[in-house]
């Protein structure tokens, strides 16, 4: 490694994605500067294009937008569009990244994404968005909500289209001058500490299959095309219609496992998110129209996740989707209707055919020759799919110091594990780049603030055209000059863009000059734009609370487009009510709170071990606690797997290097007894054998395990030859090759006392557990005989390859269904029953032994930890964290994190990643002596409280507390919802900046200039 | 028994598990003063550190509740058939500061009963050490036509005697009793009963809670040997009570749209009397008689000229539509705010209709379940989909 003093506090993540975004907030929160190098023209990637996720339905872009909006005003992200990386070469700590950026002809800082220069754009291309499905210029916006909100020019267009011909009109109607025809390719030099790769995959092609006709049938579409067809920002606006003839389908057939599991083409391995998406697709498909009828075609229904069985049951139970399991062998189009016929073979193994009016190919995600010759080229190991190849002790780790991975690029996988892996990948990165933490990173400063409080009301309206986005439908001057009629406004004004920068010189002018205390601004949505004016207010020496918006676009000219003087009038309206409220602005102070740079990990075994150490190696002292005599939880129950990872020296050597970290204290035995406190904030007391301790920290992080689930079906316990797959592994791990005897017979039943009303969850492991002790015993004596009954095998990613290994080595899968579960019959010997569905039998199996896989089951005492920290649990009483997509690892409540199998069951691997996830989130915190939140926060009136805890029910961040018959909000944990002011009948509890008297005033405005003032002036 | 834990509010019983019944012997067939004779006794005992229970006021007039802890002063009156004020409200104002240290002994109808269960989930009661005698009620009369009753029996009298008889009070009852949700205080720790009895002769005492069998210990009493009559007379006055309510509200229910409500509180004085016998409103100070709604004189005539005239006092519409947003999930249809009312206006004419279907929408039944949240509280993600669209 080199000399520390040539190390750059900076990272580069390559890839936008949902992957590169989390990881880049991560980094930038902890006090490192970021580069984002993403190859279109905006950041996003694949969950941007979706519809909705599961298994919550969310709306994909309205969970996603936020993070995009933050990345894009983070102080520490530099975002770099249409960029790919050409090289890496240095050393960890100091690293040059070489990219080769594509112009965009269009200036970032100067567009301010109006879309005149769309309108007038001549040439129409495919939008790769829409996968085609639809058009758009070739002057275009990636997509509605792109970050860079900015527009670009396509001058090469496809192998069918002509891109942009230079024609110049879209520069002739630019009203901020922002495009130029002229710019050229940049070589970019980029300086960095570290490289994460979050590049994703590749959708799976089906062209190659061409049996599923897709591109020769129109109504053949792939799963990612038919998310845009769901989209309300899709092609057909979120009706559901079929390519062909844009007429409503009533039958829609999903095809499971294109591209994936399938050894024909290569992709042995699943894809792993597409059992899932096609079920929220078909739910979807259903809500949107009731007379849908969804068929998904399936080989197994792989629902391993946190409440993924749930979700597949309301699939079927609730929406009535039609599961039938089943292999495809052709599609075939009816040349006139252009419905498809469907043939395939039923689980009898009966050839059947059903016509349909759509079907979907339900494509996995796959590696290419250019994302293989990239990685070649980026000098990072292969693994035999092609995928980045992955340390499973460590991984989102490789082999070149300072380059970390994670997402889709180390194996296809779902949002909120990406999500998790980008944490890891970003806690590992803040870890190497410890001692440059903070050097990259400029804080600004800001004039003196204005004292406004002896003056009275001086009000700026600032109305914007928006180019022609607001001019062109409404009548702008009319709307200024009644502006100036207001009470309270002493100057008004016009700008062509009100967020541009040299407007924002103007406001500031304007401010000074007319000694404005007020600002309005009457422009878009202070969703995206509020950060943009509030700044600008604080350059110019005014508090940023005492700025107002009226969204005049979204309200006014885009949804009236057609009815000018209407639109015209309520624009007024708007800005009446606007600046009535702007009259009872107070200043605010944003919230700052001390932060003690300590940790709390509950739990010792690998995701507590892991994030105690992730933690301590960013510099910050950690307590580990363990009730157990020593650390490692179930870690020390495993004794081999089939990665061949040495799972014991893994435990070893963690253990290890936990004990002899200088800023890791373990108390063993121990248990935490109290804790008192918020984030940043936190006085716990903790049980240990020597007497209770105290330990002042900032922030928690929940690993306590699970428990396995002992069985009482199959006379466990009561015979010795029916064993768990634990038990087994133990005893395997220590049987020699000549204790199995020929013919030995071993039947292992999945799902015991599992996935059932009971249980009704998947606890992910078992099927893997049982693989590993079946292939061990072959290996042990090949001429012993496994059975292995099973109802889906979980064998998701590349654990498919284990399956397969399984099969060839003569391991029997039997499959069975849930409501005929496997039958013991003890006679002289054991007996198995069990109905095959393919055969239509019912078969018996002597055997020997029975092994039953049973899952893992949350902890008896969750409950009691979930209490005390005022953290949820969910149905199933595992560790519920604050969303499920986007934030897997953070609780709803501040300062609070989870990982490992208290979440929900996983692997190792898993564990791992989600407590380096962890580790990363609660630094973002610890990396700052302050924690700083904004000040619109609740606050209580005394006097008019009664103390009725209706706030304390509904304030979903657990900031509200009762004492002395009050109530009382941390203002630290406060995120300004709003819900205790909508929920408290006294009108005690208030929003800062949304008081009822600023609410008041403002419907007030709007009911008296009803019937006067705005339909009287007139131009 | 179930006995369920609340934070901070000591235990509430529920009455559907039953312990052994007992019975109180009627002396000289003088219902009240047998009554008052086990009252007396449980002061005696120590076993309560105060009664609150219905005591006639000197003239005879009225029935009021009265905090006694002198047995010798305790003439008590658990039948009067009137409610004057709300017996929750005051439990609320006793015990909102801090929960008793003794017991006390609280004689309430089951309306009331309702109305505390109410309060105590908003927090508004501590029924700690509370003990709840609750008392089958045959219906109160108003309080303005109760001290020159028509009749020339006592209004206690006569109701009793009525009972016995079987024989009409309808056309005494307040609207509110003749549509009452259940007469039986199945909520109380302990319920004197007198459906299915002959109150000349025996009460029933019913023990609900442990609560109620620790107040009751070392009193004399019989063991009841048959509960089927008062079964079948609960079903029965249950059963008569619902339809007098399905009827009331089919009859009634007819106020619709913005002028039929102007209409009907027309005759409002802005008094806000409503608002202050409520046993279920609880803020400190209403916003209603808070500074919010004074306006600038220019504003009062901009009403005024938006329409060429404007009734005074304003906002008396949104007065009563935001107490009726804030009351009826948890109303108990004591009928308290209608009994109040200086112009007479037939409250329960709209609280009722409005009340039922809002808690149908939320099954949410006030006041009997302790453990149930109001509805204000949860958050239901799948709830309402249909508001908001299209």
């Amino acid at each position: 490694m080199g000399k520390k003093s040539d190390w750059i506090g900076a990272v580069a993540v390559i890839g936008g994605g949902i992957t590169g975004i989390q990881a880049s907030l991560d980094l930038a929160d902890m006090g490192f500067k970021v580069y984002i190098i993403e190859r279109t023209p905006a950041i996003g990637g694949i969950m941007a294009q979706l519809d909705k996720t599961f298994p919550t339905n969310d709306c994909s872009m309205c969970i996603l937008s936020p993070k995009l909006v933050d990345c894009g005003r983070h102080e520490n992200i530099e975002i770099i569009t249409n960029t790919e990386v050409q090289g890496i070469k240095g050393k960890p700590g100091n690293l040059i990244v070489k990219a080769l950026k594509k112009p965009r002809y269009v200036d970032l800082e100067l567009c301010t994404s109006c879309g005149d220069c769309a309108e007038v754009c001549p040439i129409s291309l495919p939008n790769e968005f829409d996968h085609g499905l639809s058009e758009r210029k070739a002057i275009y916006k990636y997509y509605p909500q792109a970050i860079p909100n900015a527009y670009v020019v396509d001058k090469e267009g496809d192998e069918e289209h002509r891109g942009c011909i230079d024609c110049g009109k879209c520069v002739e109607v630019c009203k901020a001058g922002a495009i130029n025809h002229d710019e050229k390719a940049e070589n970019l030099k980029i300086n960095v500490g570290a490289v994460i790769f979050a590049t994703g995959a590749q959708p799976f092609d089906p062209i190659i299959k061409r049996e599923f006709g897709y591109k020769q049938f129109d109504n053949v579409v792939t799963s990612l095309e038919f998310e845009r067809i769901l989209s309300p920002s899709g092609p057909f606006m979120g009706k559901i219609m079929r390519p062909s003839d844009q007429k409503e389908p009533k039958k829609i057939a999903w095809v499971q496992c294109v591209g994936s599991r399938d050894k024909s083409i290569g992709n042995e391995y699943c894809s792993a998110m597409c059992c899932m998406y096609t079920a929220k697709e078909a739910i979807i498909a259903k809500e949107h129209d009731s007379n849908i009828q969804p068929t998904v075609f399936y080989i197994d229904v792989r629902s391993f996740g946190k409440d993924f069985d749930k979700y597949i049951e309301q699939a079927k139970k609730e929406h009535g989707i039609r599961y039938v399991r089943s292999r495809l062998s052709e599609i075939v189009e009816n040349k006139k209707s252009k419905n498809l016929l469907v043939r395939y073979e039923d689980e009898a193994g009966e050839l059947r055919e059903e016509t349909f009016d759509l079907v979907v190919l339900s494509i996995g995600l796959c590696t290419t020759e250019a994302r293989e010759a990239f990685m070649k080229k980026m000098g990072l190991e292969r693994n035999e799919f092609g995928f980045v190849q992955a340390n499973p002790q460590d991984p989102v780790t490789v082999a070149q110091p300072g380059v970390f991975i994670a997402g889709s690029f180390i194996e296809p996988k779902d949002i909120p594990e990406s999500v998790m892996q980008a944490s890891a990948a970003a806690s590992k990165a803040a870890a190497l780049l410890r001692s440059v933490r903070g050097t990259l990173v400029k804080e600004k400063t800001y004039p003196l603030e204005k004292d406004v409080s002896q003056q009275d009301p001086r009000t700026g309206v600032f109305v914007c055209d928006c180019g022609i986005n607001i001019s062109g439908y409404l009548d702008v001057p009319n709307v200024v000059k009644f502006a100036q009629s207001l009470d309270s406004v002493v100057y008004a004004e016009e700008n062509i863009y009100t967020c541009s920068q040299d407007t924002q010189k103007k406001i500031a002018e304007a401010i000074k000059k007319h000694d404005l205390n007020r600002v309005v601004v009457a422009a878009c949505t202070p969703r995206t734009h509020e950060p943009v004016f509030k700044r600008g207010l604080k350059e110019a020496g005014l508090n940023p609370y005492l700025l107002e918006m009226a969204n005049i676009r979204e309200q006014c000219s885009w949804v009236h487009m057609n009815e000018q003087e209407k639109a015209t009038e309520k624009a007024k309206r708007l800005i009446a009510m606007s600046v009535a409220k702007a009259r009872l602005l107070q200043p605010l102070s944003d919230i700052e709170i001390d932060v003690t740079q300590k940790a709390l990990v509950i739990g010792g075994g690998a995701s507590g071990m892991t994030a105690a150490l992730s933690i301590a190696d960013q510099g910050f002292e950690t307590v580990l606690v363990e009730r157990e005599p020593s650390l490692g939880g179930k870690l020390n129950n495993i004794f081999y797997n089939l990665e061949d990872t040495d799972v014991q020296k893994f435990l070893t050597d963690t253990r290890e290097k936990v004990q002899n970290h200088e800023l890791i204290r373990i108390y063993t035995n121990s248990t935490v007894k109290n804790i008192e406190g918020y984030v940043g904030n936190y006085e716990t007391v903790i049980e240990t054998p020597k007497g209770e301790k105290e330990f002042n920290h900032g922030v928690v992080i929940v690993t306590v395990g699970t428990e396995e689930h002992m069985p009482k079906a199959y006379h466990y316990g009561e015979d010795p030859r029916v064993l768990t797959q634990r038990e087994l592994e133990e005893k395997l791990s220590s049987t020699m090759p000549e204790e199995i005897q020929n013919g030995e017979t071993y039947v292992m039943i999945q799902c015991v006392e599992s996935r059932d009303d009971d249980k009704p969850y998947c606890s992910r492991v078992c099927c893997m557990q049982a693989l590993k002790n079946a292939i061990k015993l072959k290996d042990l004596n090949p001429r012993s005989e496994v059975f292995i009954l099973y109802r889906d095998m979980m064998t998701y990613g590349f654990k498919e390859r284990y399956y397969n290994e399984a099969r060839e080595k003569g391991i029997m899968f039997l499959q069975y269904n849930k409501d005929r579960k496997p039958e013991l019959i003890m006679e002289s010997s054991m007996v198995v029953k069990t109905y095959e569905p393919t055969m239509q039998e019912v078969l018996k199996i002597p055997t020997h032994h029975l092994v039953l896989s049973t899952g893992l089951k949350p902890r008896s005492d969750n409950e009691e930890i979930a209490k005390m920290l005022k953290v949820p649990l969910n149905a199933d009483g595992f560790f519920l964290e604050a969303h499920v997509k986007l934030r897997p690892v953070d609780f709803s409540t501040e300062g609070m994190f989870v990982a490992g199998t208290c979440h929900s069951p996983k692997f190792i691997t898993e564990s791992i990643f989600q407590a380096y996830a962890a580790a990363s989130r609660a630094c973002t915190l610890l990396s700052q002596d302050k924690y700083k939140t904004e000040a619109n926060v609740s606050s209580v009136n005394e006097e008019m409280c009664s103390g009725c805890g209706f706030c304390v029910s509904v304030c979903p961040f657990s900031a509200i507390e009762l004492g002395e018959g009050k109530a009382k909000v941390n203002e630290a944990l406060c995120k300004g919802c709003g819900s205790c002011a909508g929920v408290c009948p006294s009108g005690a509890m208030e929003q800062k900046g949304f008081k009822s008297d600023q609410l008041y005033a403002m419907i007030d405005v709007y009911l008296t200039e009803e019937d006067k003032t705005c339909l009287k002036i007139k131009k | 028994m179930v006995q369920i834990r609340l934070q901070n509010i000591g235990t509430f019983s529920m009455g559907d598990i039953k312990m052994t019944d007992k019975v109180l012997k009627v002396k000289n067939g003088d219902t009240v003063a047998s009554v008052n004779d086990l009252l007396k006794e449980l002061l005696k005992s120590k076993k309560v550190q105060a009664l609150l229970v219905m005591q006639e006021v000197p003239s005879k007039a009225m029935s009021f509740p009265v905090l006694i802890s002198d047995p010798d002063k305790l003439n008590s009156n658990v039948f009067a058939p009137v409610l004057p004020v709300s017996t929750a409200t005051i439990i609320s104002k006793i015990t909102k500061v801090e929960s008793a240290s003794k017991p006390i002994g609280v004689v309430m109808r089951s309306c009331q009963i309702r109305a505390l269960v109410e309060l105590v989930k908003l927090n508004q009661a501590n029924i700690e050490n509370i003990v709840i005698i609750g008392v089958d009620c045959l219906g109160t009369f108003p309080v303005n036509t109760y001290s020159d009753f028509p009749e020339k029996a006592t209004p206690t009298e006569f109701i009793l005697d009525s009972f016995k008889k079987k024989s009409d009070v309808v056309k005494y009852l307040r609207s509110a009793c003749y549509t009452c949700k259940d007469p039986i205080p199945s909520n109380a720790d302990i319920i004197i009963g007198l459906y299915g009895m002959d109150p000349q002769k025996e009460l029933l005492i019913q023990i609900n809670s442990k609560k109620g069998k620790k107040l009751l210990e070392g009193i004399q009493l019989e063991v009841s040997k048959d509960t089927n009559d008062r079964e079948k007379a609960i079903k029965r006055i249950r059963e008569e009570k619902a339809k007098n309510r399905m009827e009331f509200i089919k009859d009634k229910s007819n106020i619709k749209g913005i002028d039929a409500l102007a209409k009907f509180f027309d005759k409002c004085v802005n008094c806000h009397n409503c608002m202050k016998v409520c046993p279920i409103c609880y803020c400190r100070e209403c916003l209603f008689e808070s500074s919010v709604f004074d306006l600038e004189v220019n504003k009062y005539i901009g009403k005024a000229e938006k329409k060429g005239l404007f009734k005074m006092p304003s906002d008396s519409l949104l007065f009563h539509t935001t107490r009726m947003n804030h009351m009826v999930v948890s109303c108990v249809g004591c009928g308290l705010c209608e009994q109040a009312c200086p112009s007479d206006i037939p409250l329960m004419e709209i609280i009722i209709p409005i009340g039922e279907n809002v808690q149908k929408e939320f099954e949410y039944n006030p006041g009997s379940d302790i453990e149930k949240k109001v509805p204000m509280v949860i958050y239901k993600e799948d709830e309402y989909q249909e508001v908001g669209e299209k």
